[in-house]
């Protein structure tokens, strides 16, 4: 009798690796095809359209990217809370109160010129964020309560908290009693780059992304970091200082969900709203683990699942599939693209049973 | 606040927070058996549509709601698959679950929208539920409200009391040891899989069927993310599952009587009670217990051996 | 080629017709001949005849494909803030939009589940690129996105609905929802027994505390003694949550239930507890037959017609479209046979005298809930007060936060 076992490669795979991965993807594109189709649509005429949808043009790169942008600052905070196997869910929470940060300054001082104002904005954005993530860490390390429902618990408050806001206190007296602070003065709006529209935020991203991976990669620190992430009891017996870690770790993954609540209030909305929230803290955590918490891969991860959700819309626009569709499929793109990281690390051989 | 208000708000915090009950007991299985499954809300929600389905078929809201779990049970299999076959991720594959299972079940209910289906009722129980304050409390309840306490204990004697059940929770603390002692490994793990996403599954029939008789898409309105915290806030015990549900279907239920007795506090503020609550009480319960009682291989995958 | 053919024919009758008068009186042997050429006249008139008919033919063609020509088909996008499966607010467009999808000339789009902030923007600029003509947006927050997409393609027509911005190629709309809710609120109040009345409410926006008023004022106007409960659910569609909400109104004493929810989760509240249910959206009372009184419905379909009709004509203009009860854009639901007959006699003539305009819902003096005189006697809200509205009127127990 033949019977499949799997074997672990002893070289991880190069160059093929990429091709495991393209062909997850095409199953379940070519799955999400046969829906189209039992749908009544055109199978392989929807997929080209997700397909021009997201990278057909000019424009709809430039979408995707300002799209991807609260994405990738989002998963780059969780993914360095996860390095040190902290679950930090609360990515959510914290872009909240970065935004919360980042519309006090702006409203507060609406006479400043923009180069002390949007300093003062990140600042306050990155404090507020920070501090959103520093709770759980210090409720876990004193009081060891689990970070996990600490931090989902707090998305909740963080939210209402700006719904408190919003209804309250920072209404626009404009706005006819609709729930919205007045519109940000010039001065605290993130510019556009030259005369495309991406905003400098996506430098602000890129930048960031490159001083982790540098961080990581060429410091002390950085090492230490991976050391106790690696193996939590052994870095406390090498005496690495582990609490701290966990604070900077928790303050630092806060402050950067933080800043993509700043220049998504900044730069997109131009406001404070509560439609600000749409779940980026939470697409944070499967593009970090989809992209194995490496921040370069952060960005072309994040970049690629919002050029889906712009596709996805593509679709639904031309095609009059139900959103709902677009759910299925980034269900299925991931479920496929995670079993295909399988094959990276184990081959399959037929063998014969005795 | 007098015992017509309050009466009415015991009963409500039990009904409110058995949907989350049913789903927190399958989410406590599953982990036991050392895996995590992220993926409750979208779980819940094809077993809701799957059990309103159903009942409006067949007409049968009993088979509606065994149906609900089986349906739970398929989706769930999809993370048993990808993470314990292909040794996936296993938090990212919660998460794609939930997002696959909130679009399927939207995508397939839509035809459904504007129609109710039979199911359950209130069912007093005769002599218990007559008795002044505790009947309409406890035993003016529907059937599935019975069902998912009599599930509390059984879930505990299985995991405490029963071979299979200190198999399977020796799987999920140390998986080399299990398997040294000739444990199939795989095999519970598997069945903490397939058994949670039943359970789970039953919760959002709660839903559709008893809580309400009617189908929208985004019917579960995230409690399936409430069952995983309450997990953890339950250390993972069935009976503090129980405790832990009620009392957020109690503050929940709480808070809208207080707007509706007419405080002036804005309504942000109030809404914020039942999670800084759960936050509040977490930390108090982990600050004095000596163990948080977390399954030690929660979420590792095991590697095949060749 | 038909007019150079008719053109010889009317020569040839003509030489025919000169060949008769001039032939010479010679009746002996000349009656074959004029036999013989009557025969041909009568042969040609009818072959004339036939041309001209088919010349009218092909002429009614060429009309016809020219008027095709000039009308090419309309494309119209709608935004949708949430699922259409969401049974109340998107639906209710939705309905609107199929309704319009039938016109002759008309092609529709939609995309669903749009939030409202750069992501709403996106769609609609994807919409403009695709040419569409015609775009409607149909939730308050996509007011600014679509301000902006606007300016960027003049050439577009765009609609926003519950807003107050406009632009010369952007106008926006709503009913006027509370004269029906008024009307409901006759119904509630004179139906309720302990005074009362329990109301469900989504989020503390304007439209929403603008119809718990106009709800108030009508049963008051039945009913002085009348009070009404509010609960804020924070949710639009969340049926549990919705449910509970109404549970905890009914435990406070309220025997009417309204709502301004999506799902219809309080109308089952209210009849497992035997009392009454005014509905919203749609007529919702196959979910609770025994307690659903009326409901103050939408009814979009005519009025998206109307624009597309506006549009194609030319004839539309930027300007704020806020249509009530005599346009049929909102309506009351047709009453339950629970409902008394005095009280429904009261609510139609109520409903036509709105529908007339000799009766205005804010009609002063109404009070704050501090008791304060808001709209002054004598006087009627004005336009803008209404859309602003964030303060209860007197009866109202609740906060507007």
């Amino acid at each position: 009798m033949l019977s499949i076992h799997a074997y672990k490669r002893q070289e991880p795979l190069q160059w093929s690796s990429g091709l495991i991965l393209l062909g997850a993807v095409a199953l379940s594109l070519g799955a999400s095809a046969l829906l189209l189709k039992l749908h009544g649509k055109p199978a392989l005429g929807g997929i080209s359209i997700l397909f021009s949808g997201a990278f057909g043009s000019l424009w709809a790169i430039e979408d995707c990217l300002i799209k991807a942008i609260p994405i990738f600052l989002c998963s780059l905070g969780v993914a360095i809370a996860f390095r040190l196997q902290i679950w930090n869910i609360g990515a959510e929470g914290q872009f909240a109160l970065g935004a919360i940060g980042a519309t006090w300054a702006a409203l507060s001082f609406p006479e400043m010129a923009w180069y002390g104002l949007l300093p003062l904005m990140a600042v306050a954005a990155f404090l507020l964020g920070g501090l959103w993530g520093l709770i759980p860490a210090l409720l876990k390390l004193h009081m060891r309560a689990n970070e996990i429902i600490v931090t989902l618990m707090m998305n909740y408050i963080a939210i209402l908290l700006l719904d408190y806001l919003v209804y309250g206190r920072w209404k626009d007296p404009l706005s006819f009693g609709f729930p919205m602070t007045p519109e940000f003065s010039p001065a605290a709006i993130v510019g556009k780059i030259g005369t495309t529209n991406l905003n400098w935020g996506l430098v602000v991203c890129l930048v960031t992304a490159l001083m982790i991976w540098v961080f990581f990669r060429y410091t002390r620190l950085g090492f230490e970091f991976q050391a106790a992430g690696e193996n939590v009891r052994a870095s406390r017996y090498a005496g690495l200082p582990y609490r701290r870690l966990v604070c900077l770790a928790m303050l630092l993954s806060g402050a950067f969900a933080g800043w993509a609540g700043f220049l998504e209030a900044s730069a997109t909305i131009n406001r404070l709203q509560p439609s600000i929230m749409v779940g980026y803290g939470y697409t944070a955590i499967v593009v970090a683990w989809l992209a194995r918490l490496n921040p370069l891969t952060i960005g072309l991860a994040s970049f690629l699942l919002a050029a889906l959700r712009v596709g996805v819309e593509n679709l639904q626009l031309d095609l009059q599939v139900p959103a709902a569709f677009g759910g299925i499929m980034e269900g299925m793109i991931l479920l496929t693209v995670l079993a295909g990281g399988f094959f990276m690390e184990y081959g399959l051989r037929l063998r014969r049973s005795p | 606040m007098n015992t017509d208000l309050l009466v009415p708000l015991l009963a409500a915090a039990i009904q409110s927070g058995t949907p989350i009950l049913f789903a927190t007991l399958g989410e406590i299985l599953t982990e036991k058996s050392g895996v995590l499954n992220l993926g409750v809300e979208g779980i819940m929600i094809v077993g809701a549509l799957a059990a309103f389905v159903c009942a409006k078929l067949t007409g049968n809201p009993l088979l509606a709601f065994a149906l609900a779990g089986v349906a739970g049970m398929v989706i769930a299999a999809g993370h048993g698959v990808v993470c314990l076959w292909f040794l996936g991720n296993q938090v990212v594959s919660g998460l794609a679950l939930t997002i696959f299972g909130l679009g399927l079940a939207d995508y397939l209910g839509t035809p459904l929208i504007g129609q109710t289906a039979p199911g359950f009722g209130k069912l007093s129980i005769p002599g218990l539920g007559a008795l002044p304050i505790l009947g309409p409390i406890f035993f003016q309840q529907d059937l599935l409200v019975y069902l998912s306490v009599g599930v509390v204990p059984l879930l505990w004697a299985f995991l405490n009391k029963t071979r299979w059940g200190l198999n399977l929770r020796a799987v999920g603390e140390h998986p080399e040891a299990a398997a040294a002692a000739g444990i199939d490994v795989l095999r519970y793990r598997w069945a903490g899989v397939l058994g949670g996403g039943f359970l789970v599954g039953l919760g959002g029939a709660y839903l559709s069927l008893a809580y309400t008789h009617l189908w929208t898409s985004g019917l579960t309105a995230g409690r399936g993310w409430i069952a995983v915290a309450l997990v953890i806030f339950a250390f993972w015990r069935p009976g503090r599952a129980l405790l832990g549900a009620y009392l957020f279907g109690g503050v929940m239920a709480f808070q809208l009587r207080l707007q509706a007795i007419g405080t002036h506090v804005p309504s942000s503020l109030l809404l914020m009670l039942p999670y800084a609550l759960t936050v509040i009480v977490l930390v108090f319960a982990s600050w004095k217990s000596r163990q948080a009682n977390a399954p030690a291989a929660l979420g590792i995958n095991i590697e095949p051996q060749d | 080629m038909n007019y150079r053919k008719l053109l010889m024919l009317c020569l040839a009758l003509t030489a025919v017709c000169f060949l008769l008068i001039a032939c010479p009186e010679k009746p002996e042997d000349m009656t074959p001949k004029v036999e013989r050429l009557e025969k041909e006249n009568a042969e040609l008139k009818q072959t004339v005849e036939q041309l001209q008919k088919e010349n009218d033919e092909l002429k009614q063609q060429l009309k016809e494909l020219a008027v095709k020509m000039e009308v090419k088909e309309l494309q119209v996008g709608f935004v949708y803030v949430s699922p259409i499966g969401d049974a109340g607010w998107s639906y209710a467009h939705d309905k609107g939009r199929l309704f319009i999808d039938k016109m002759d000339g008309v092609t529709t789009s939609y995309v669903e589940s749009v939030p409202e902030g750069p992501d709403s923007e996106r769609v609609m600029l994807n919409m403009a690129r695709k040419n569409y003509d015609l775009i409607f947006a149909t939730s308050f927050g996509y007011m600014d996105p679509m301000l902006k997409v606007a300016k960027k393609f003049p050439q577009a027509t765009f609609m926003h609905c519950s807003g107050f911005k406009k632009s010369e190629n952007m106008g926006n709309y709503f009913g006027r929802m509370y004269q029906a809710r008024y009307l409901s609120g006759i119904v509630a109040g004179a139906m309720t027994k302990n005074n009362t009345l329990g109301y469900v409410a989504a989020f503390p926006i304007p439209e929403v505390i603008r119809g718990i008023n106009a709800f108030t004022l009508g049963a008051q106007s039945v009913n002085p003694d009348v009070q009404v409960r509010v609960v804020w659910t924070k949710t639009w569609y969340d049926p549990a949550t919705e449910k509970e909400a109404a549970k905890s109104l009914l435990d406070v004493g309220a025997d009417v239930i309204a709502q301004h929810q999506d799902s219809p989760g309080p109308q089952e509240a209210a009849q497992e507890k035997g009392v009454y249910s005014i509905g919203y959206n749609s007529d919702m009372s196959a979910f609770a037959p025994k307690a659903h009184l009326c409901a103050p419905v939408w009814n979009w379909g005519p009025f998206y017609a109307e624009i597309v009709e506006a549009v194609r004509n030319g004839t539309w203009e930027s300007k704020a479209y806020w249509y009530g009860l005599e346009n049929g854009i909102v309506d009351l639901s047709p009453m339950s046979a629970m409902v008394p007959a005095d009280v429904q006699a009261k609510v139609m003539t109520e409903k036509e005298a709105i529908k007339e305009g000799t009766k205005k819902v804010f009609t002063g003096p109404v009070k704050d809930q501090a008791g304060q005189v808001k709209i002054a006697a004598g006087k009627t809200g004005s336009d803008g007060e209404l859309l602003g509205m964030n303060w209860f009127v007197e009866g109202v127990i609740g906060t507007t936060q």
